[in-house]
């Protein structure tokens, strides 16, 4: 079929594939809701929205998966900070002179990197917890921050390797010792090369922050399981949980672009 | 001229701190709840003498290390294959096909795996399997078969369990794997495809003769370092109790209290195979550059 066939996409052939592609999206879900029925699944959605708000004398009380999604945010949010300052100090250890600051930060990034976040987990709670006195909403803040942390730092280090040697140079015939040099020059300008990454962290961290509902931290996956093994309401719940995933995600990715697009540096 | 290594400050202040809290941290094991060591009682976890023919044969820890790579395995096949379809359909010329792959990824990626693996795991072991007959088709197949299906996935008992999971991990998994052949895909100078235009070649003789056998190169490394995250991402699945590494690491915890033992042993085993595929990979990205240079 050569080139002169096919017609150039103009705006009617936009509008027939948006159809279409709203077709298949309705096809779909009119599969799942018809194929579970015949096999013996009962939906039940109308059960599910006391779990979300209830009213209480009058006004509107939070469900147990809006009481989950708070705890959710907090340990995302703790774990954002911790992570940053874990990943800054490995990603200045990995590029300072010294061999054992080096080893020690390469060490770190080569086992967290190397081993899954639920082993990582269990470890922190089961070992360093009863070892260090740590509860469990700290252990699992610390394994997320750990986790992350290695990540973010290669993010920390890929933007201080980009700023130009140049800067360096400036830097040291100015007199100004090593952490003035990061501090005045360097930082301020890979900072803003990294925001986007950096704030993609947080989207990563509210995905991984999942995980700690396997030590029984009542995040918004925990209570979701709570509910599902006392009412059995599986599919609902699941993708209502996976949709306030996606809204609070999809939020943050709609931040990350306006970012993206307001901070780009020129280079 | 020798090079001496400088012991600068910062040596020094991470060496004593190091040494600090790890003095610190045994003295609170001995000491502070005194836990007591019991590393001899790993190895018959790790292996056992089979009754039959008296020699060594795995137990549950290197039976669960097997279940892990069989798993990954499988999964980074399937994926690979969802994963092509879904990255021809981003860079497609219909927006219908684009729209299409731009929500699977998009979905896939915004959501927690744990999720994930709820909403698949249990549609697609309840009703698919089901529906397929996959566990009464096994039960019926001769001894023979039923040993190599043991051997290439799971015994017939966790058969469509292990099916199950791996087509889960490999649906998820696919999302990361568009991404990667889309932009293999797009890496391929513009100048490549008006060629094949010029020529009047179709587009799967376009892809067939002249981009993939070009963007193949560029999209393996990616992708073996995809299989290893779905070596790590394939732990989530031990919540849906399928018999992998992690999973036996929390039967061995429960059953002999030994935690410190048990998990330490555990990420040991699993630093030894993705660090040992990392190696290999960097070997596969070094033949690649010397080839293309």
């Amino acid at each position: 079929m050569s080139i002169y066939q096919c017609p150039s996409p103009n705006a009617s052939t936009n509008t027939c594939d948006v159809l279409k592609y709203l077709i298949v999206m309705l096809a779909v879900l009119w599969l799942i809701s018809v194929g579970t029925e015949r096999l013996g699944y009962n939906w039940q959605w109308y059960r599910v929205p006391r779990y979300i708000f209830t009213f209480e004398d009058g006004h509107l009380a939070a469900g147990p998966l809006i009481l989950g999604l708070m705890v959710t945010l907090q340990i995302s949010g703790i774990s954002l900070l911790l992570s940053f300052a874990i990943g800054l100090t490995a990603a200045l250890f990995r590029l300072s002179d010294s061999h054992a600051a080096r080893f020690l930060a390469r060490c770190y990034l080569e086992i967290i990197r190397n081993t899954p976040l639920m082993v990582q987990l269990f470890f922190i709670y089961f070992v360093l917890g009863p070892v260090l006195g740590i509860e469990r909403f700290f252990s699992a803040v610390l394994a997320l921050s750990l986790f992350e942390g290695a990540y973010t730092s290669e993010i920390f280090r890929s933007g201080i390797v980009s700023i130009q040697k140049g800067q360096w140079e400036a830097a040291y015939s100015l007199g100004l010792g090593r952490f003035d040099t990061y501090r005045y020059i360097i930082m301020p300008q890979a900072i803003r090369r990294i925001l986007p990454p950096l704030t993609n962290q947080g989207i990563s961290l509210i995905k991984d922050s999942a995980l700690v509902s396997i030590i029984a931290v009542y995040d918004l996956t925990m209570q979701g399981q709570v509910i599902i093994a006392e009412t059995f309401l599986t599919f609902e719940l699941w993708f209502t949980i996976a949709a306030i995933y996606l809204a609070v995600t999809m939020t943050l990715s709609v931040l990350v672009n306006f970012l993206e697009n307001h901070l780009s540096v020129q280079v | 001229m020798i090079k001496v290594p400088k012991i600068t400050l910062l040596d020094v202040v991470i060496m004593l701190v190091v040494t600090g809290i790890l003095g610190y941290i045994g003295y609170r094991i001995t000491v502070g709840i005194h836990y007591k060591w019991n590393w001899s009682a790993i190895p018959q976890y790790l292996f056992r003498i089979d009754k039959n023919n008296g020699g060594w044969t795995a137990n549950l820890l290197l039976q669960g290390l097997f279940t892990t790579i069989r798993l990954s395995v499988w999964a980074t096949l399937l994926a690979t294959i969802l994963g092509t379809v879904a990255g021809f359909f981003r860079i497609s010329k219909s927006l219908f096909k684009r729209l299409l792959g731009r929500t699977f990824v998009e979905l896939m990626r915004n959501t927690p795996p744990l999720v994930l693996i709820f909403i698949f795991y249990f549609f697609v072991s309840d009703q698919i399997m089901s529906f397929l007959g996959v566990d009464d088709f096994i039960r019926n197949t001769s001894e023979r078969t039923q040993s190599v299906i043991t051997f290439l996935f799971a015994p017939p008992r966790f058969f469509s369990a292990f099916i199950s999971a791996a087509i889960t991990v490999a649906i998820f998994e696919a999302a990361y794997i568009t991404e990667i052949v889309r932009a293999g895909i797009q890496s391929i100078e513009k100048g490549q495809f008006e060629a094949c235009n010029a020529l009047g070649l179709s587009w799967r003789q376009q892809m067939q003769y002249v981009i993939l056998p070009q963007a193949i190169q560029r999209i393996l490394p990616p992708l073996a370092g995809q299989f290893i995250s779905t070596i790590k991402d394939s732990a989530i699945v031990s919540v849906i109790s399928i018999p992998e590494l992690c999973f036996q690491g929390m039967e061995l915890m429960a059953a002999t209290y030994l935690t410190f033992e048990c998990w330490i042993t555990i990420t040991v085993l699993y630093l030894t195979l993705t660090l040992s595929l990392s190696l290999a990979v960097e070997r596969l990205e070094i033949f690649f550059r010397r080839s293309t240079a």
